[in-house]
């Protein structure tokens, strides 16, 4: 087995995702980080059936023998659908944020949060 | 770069690096159709059932037939999404109406050209879903980067005026109803629910594959208008495209 | 058929909220019973035999989605229903839009769903569902502090459900099935191959995140401190709950009873030391329940069978006192306008007195005093537990819990008497009395053989020891303040530690 399949990029991808998302402060790229962890994932399920030869499980198209294996296509597609919506709706959220504290440090939004929490705390 | 601490980037590193190893030294796959034991469910299976329902988009017949209920969620999900969407951009209320930057007229002209086929292409698609590769979300999605095409164009102000508004915000839902009463359907004449009750038909043509068709129909509307109304949400918010 | 009917119907509501926004409250109202006659078939059906199987659509077993409906999806369908009540007597006159009863219909159905499913794919996407809901009604006020907290919640959970999903890819590749029961056929084949380690790793790692597990779910306290009072309690009872029956699930697959001890005592203690120096009354609540879900956890670990229902009931009987306590700390902080313990003692005429006297009631289920809630169903799970540290840990739980909650105390008594609305007393009296009539409601888990059994003279003493020690421990601790490092709850140290603790279960599970 070669070790250059979809499984073994999707998981260099998946720890690429992770670095990303600690290491940087940026909202933003924070946002992308977990958009490629979590398009390494649907990698890692769409390669388990790949095959050199393979063909698209299409009936009467392809010949039966070389059929890829359709579930992990069927379960990936709601796992798409889900990914999209965490990024969109994660996105407006940040939008949210961004249009109150006009950055998108990631610690600067935290301490301006948690400060304005105690002042809510003194003045009322 | 701002400044990151020193200990945290090596913590991250270590512990991502030792991650990575550890998956892909346990992962055990050693390509597609070796394990080491005999796997429970195989394209076989597969096969027949999607001869079974009369569908040829093996695929299709599984997430749509098979596991339509993990479908149901998923659009539960999408429908969650554009909902949240709408709810947290129109929270300022209606946002002043902003003129839109006019495009040249060769954007004009291929718009013009091209906007019709678009639509067509993504109607094609959803409906061909359990014939070839496609099915409600592509086709949908397809259907919605046409309209976005509109947009760019000629402003989302008129395109949301050309479709009338009333009827996306009652779309969202009535697609959403149907797919469920689709699937509820079953219940009422005392059989279990999501179970398909339309004839399989003779497979290659547009009519089989059971009622696959009409879920597809439903959730590429769905996409569609869903896509449309996230595009608007934030078009509006941004104020310009 | 009854198992696909609850979510489905629930759905089919919560599209209808949205049609008719006029009409949200009556389709609550109508949902609710809607429910209640489904799930009183399914308890005949099940009082009759055996557990209910089907699997959706008529397929073979294996071949599509099975579910299942035992015992332990009937309880936990009942607790979900019972705070659905609950909530929507609560919100009744707070005027929210459609959106949220959409939500919380979409909350619901999806937890029905959970409760029954035997399905790893299927629990992911409604565990999926779950997150986003409970992350949009997080954010139901747009204030920055609710959209920070929620967002921060979401990039976790998202973290955890991806964990989750390269399990099932390691699952998938060496079983070729994605049912449990099937797994679990695979898995005592071969206990010891190197997939299944991994596999179970990263499934128990990626579930943890949302059950509730101390390190795991760092995103919990803010989310629940600064949620609406309504949202923290349907977080706590039902969003948490379907973790940690998804746990469960696996814990019928894997041999994980070395990983819930560990994890369950670290839990447990943590918790508990975070409930005690924190002075913020939702935070407490928060810190409170991180505790109590170790407190499960070290009852799924003991393996015995009285200890597994044990914690079930405690499981149920923590969502009735937990919701309790959110939505009465709710009111008080709304009216008060803060929820610092301190500013709520100064100004405890001005909360009403049915939520002190609800207060009351959940603090005196929480710590265990008969005959409320939460005492049965610790007497019946150590009566499970075996091993003496086991024992200690509990016992050392028990007290922690009364040393954070005594410090409510000074809140209740008071000549004033304030009235507060009809609707949010008919749900403390709901919740208040389903704590109080607790112990002849649980005949229905636990067997009577070993509820009698617990109705001894140590169960009580212990008990009243606990709480006893709690409140002299307090007296002593009081002028004493100790800061536990708040670092770890932002999402960077908040991702490594869930890394962490994938590793920690990986190496837990090489010597299971």
């Amino acid at each position: 087995m070669s070790w250059l399949n979809g499984v073994t990029v999707s998981i260099v991808l998946f720890g690429i995702g992770l670095l990303g998302l600690v290491l940087r402060r940026d909202l933003v790229i924070k946002l992308l980080a977990l958009g490629l962890v979590n398009a390494s994932t649907i990698l890692c399920l769409v390669s388990l059936g790949a095959r050199s030869d393979g063909a698209p499980p299409l009936l009467g198209i392809s010949t039966v023998q070389n059929i890829v294996d359709p579930l992990p296509q069927a379960i990936v597609l709601s796992a798409i659908v889900i990914n999209f919506a965490i990024l969109a709706l994660a996105l407006v959220f940040v939008m949210l944020l961004v249009e109150r504290y006009h950055t998108t440090d990631s610690h600067r939004i935290e301490r301006e949060t948690a400060e304005e929490e105690e002042q809510e705390e003194l003045w009322s | 770069m701002r400044h990151v601490s020193v200990s945290l980037v090596l913590v991250a590193v270590g512990l991502t690096a030792a991650f990575c190893v550890v998956v892909l030294l346990g992962f055990g796959f050693r390509g597609p159709g070796i394990a080491d034991t005999e796997p429970a469910l195989s394209v076989a299976t597969w096969i027949d059932v999607a001869q079974g329902t009369g569908a040829r988009n093996i695929v299709s017949a599984i997430y749509l037939n098979v596991r339509l209920f993990d479908t149901i969620l998923e659009v539960l999900v999408f429908s969650v999404a554009v909902l949240g969407v709408h709810f947290y951009l129109t929270a300022r209320g209606r946002p002043e109406p902003v003129e839109s930057i006019p495009e040249s007229s060769v954007v004009r002209v291929a718009a013009d050209l091209l906007l019709p086929l678009i639509l067509l292409i993504g109607l094609y698609v959803t409906v061909y879903g359990h014939l070839s590769p496609g099915g409600g979300f592509s086709g949908g999605v397809i259907a919605g980067t046409g309209l976005l095409l509109a947009a760019i164009v000629l402003g989302t102000k008129t395109v949301t005026a050309r479709l009338g508004r009333r009827l996306l915000d009652r779309l969202e839902w009535i697609t959403l109803l149907g797919i469920l009463i689709v699937g509820l359907v079953p219940a009422a004449l005392a059989r279990t629910p999501l179970v398909d009750l339309l004839p399989a038909g003779s497979p290659g043509r547009v009519g089989s594959g059971g009622s696959i068709l009409l879920y597809n129909g439903l959730i590429g509307l769905k996409v569609f208008v869903g896509s449309w109304v996230i595009i608007r949400h934030f078009v509006d918010h941004r104020g310009e495209i | 058929m009854e198992l696909i009917l609850l979510p489905l119907l629930r759905f089919a509501f919560g599209a209808l909220s949205i049609a008719s926004g006029r009409s949200r409250r009556t389709f609550a109202v109508a949902a609710l019973l809607v429910d209640a006659a489904l799930l009183s078939r399914l308890a005949l059906t099940l009082a009759g035999g055996t557990a209910t199987e089907m699997v959706l659509g008529g397929w073979a077993r294996g071949l599509g989605i099975g579910f299942v409906g035992d015992r332990i999806g009937l309880t936990f369908a009942s607790l979900v229903w019972g705070l659905g009540v609950s909530i929507v007597f609560y919100t009744w006159r707070q005027n929210l839009r459609p959106y949220f009863f959409m939500l919380l219909h979409l909350l619901i159905g999806a937890a029905f769903a959970m409760v029954f499913t035997k399905d790893l794919f299927n629990a992911y996407v409604i565990l999926e569902l779950l997150t986003l809901a409970s992350f949009l009604l997080v954010g139901y006020g747009r204030r920055p502090g609710q959209i920070w907290a929620s967002l921060r919640y979401l990039v976790l959970c998202s973290l955890g459900m991806s964990l989750f999903l390269l399990g099932l890819a390691v699952v998938y590749v060496h079983t070729g099935t994605l049912d449990i029961a099937e797994l679990a056929l695979r898995v005592a084949a071969s206990p010891s191959a190197p997939w299944v380690r991994l596999g179970g790793a990263l499934l128990v790692g990626g579930v943890a995140v949302k059950a509730g597990v101390f390190l795991f779910s760092l995103w919990l306290p803010a989310a629940h401190a600064r949620a609406l009072p309504a949202v923290s309690a349907l977080l706590s009872g039902v969003v948490i709950k379907m973790g940690v029956v998804e746990l469960f699930r696996l814990s019928e697959v894997f041999p994980l009873e070395l990983t819930f001890g560990v994890l369950g005592v670290a839990t447990a203690l943590l918790g508990i030391l975070f409930a005690v120096q924190t002075y913020d009354l939702k935070k407490l609540l928060a810190f409170s329940t991180l505790s109590q879900i170790g407190y499960l956890l070290i009852g799924f670990a003991a393996g015995t069978q009285a200890a597994r229902i044990g914690a079930l009931d405690y499981a149920v009987a923590h969502g009735l006192f937990k919701a309790l306590l959110f939505l009465a700390a709710g009111e008080a902080a709304r009216v008060v306008g803060g929820s610092d313990v301190r500013r709520l003692v100064d100004a405890r005429c001005s909360i009403p007195t049915a939520t002190r006297a609800a207060l009351l009631v959940g603090i005196l289920g929480i710590v265990g005093l008969p005959p409320f809630a939460g005492f049965a169903a610790k007497a019946v799970l150590e009566a499970g537990i075996h091993p003496t540290f086991f024992h200690a840990v509990v016992a050392l739980i028990s007290v922690g819990t009364a040393v954070s909650f005594a410090k409510l105390l000074p809140i209740l008594p008071g000549r004033c008497a304030t009235r507060s609305d009809w609707s949010t007393t008919t749900a403390y009296a709901w919740l208040a009395g389903a704590i109080v009539l607790f112990l002849p409601l649980s005949i229905a888990i636990v067997p009577r053989s070993m509820l009698s059994a617990t109705w001894r003279w140590p169960a009580f003493l212990e008990a009243f020891a606990a709480v006893t020690l709690g409140l002299t421990l307090h007296r002593l601790l009081r002028g004493r303040r100790f800061r536990l490092p708040q670092a770890i709850f932002r999402i960077e140290e908040g991702t490594l530690v869930i890394l962490g603790g994938f590793f920690v279960v990986y190496v837990l599970l090489q010597f299971s």
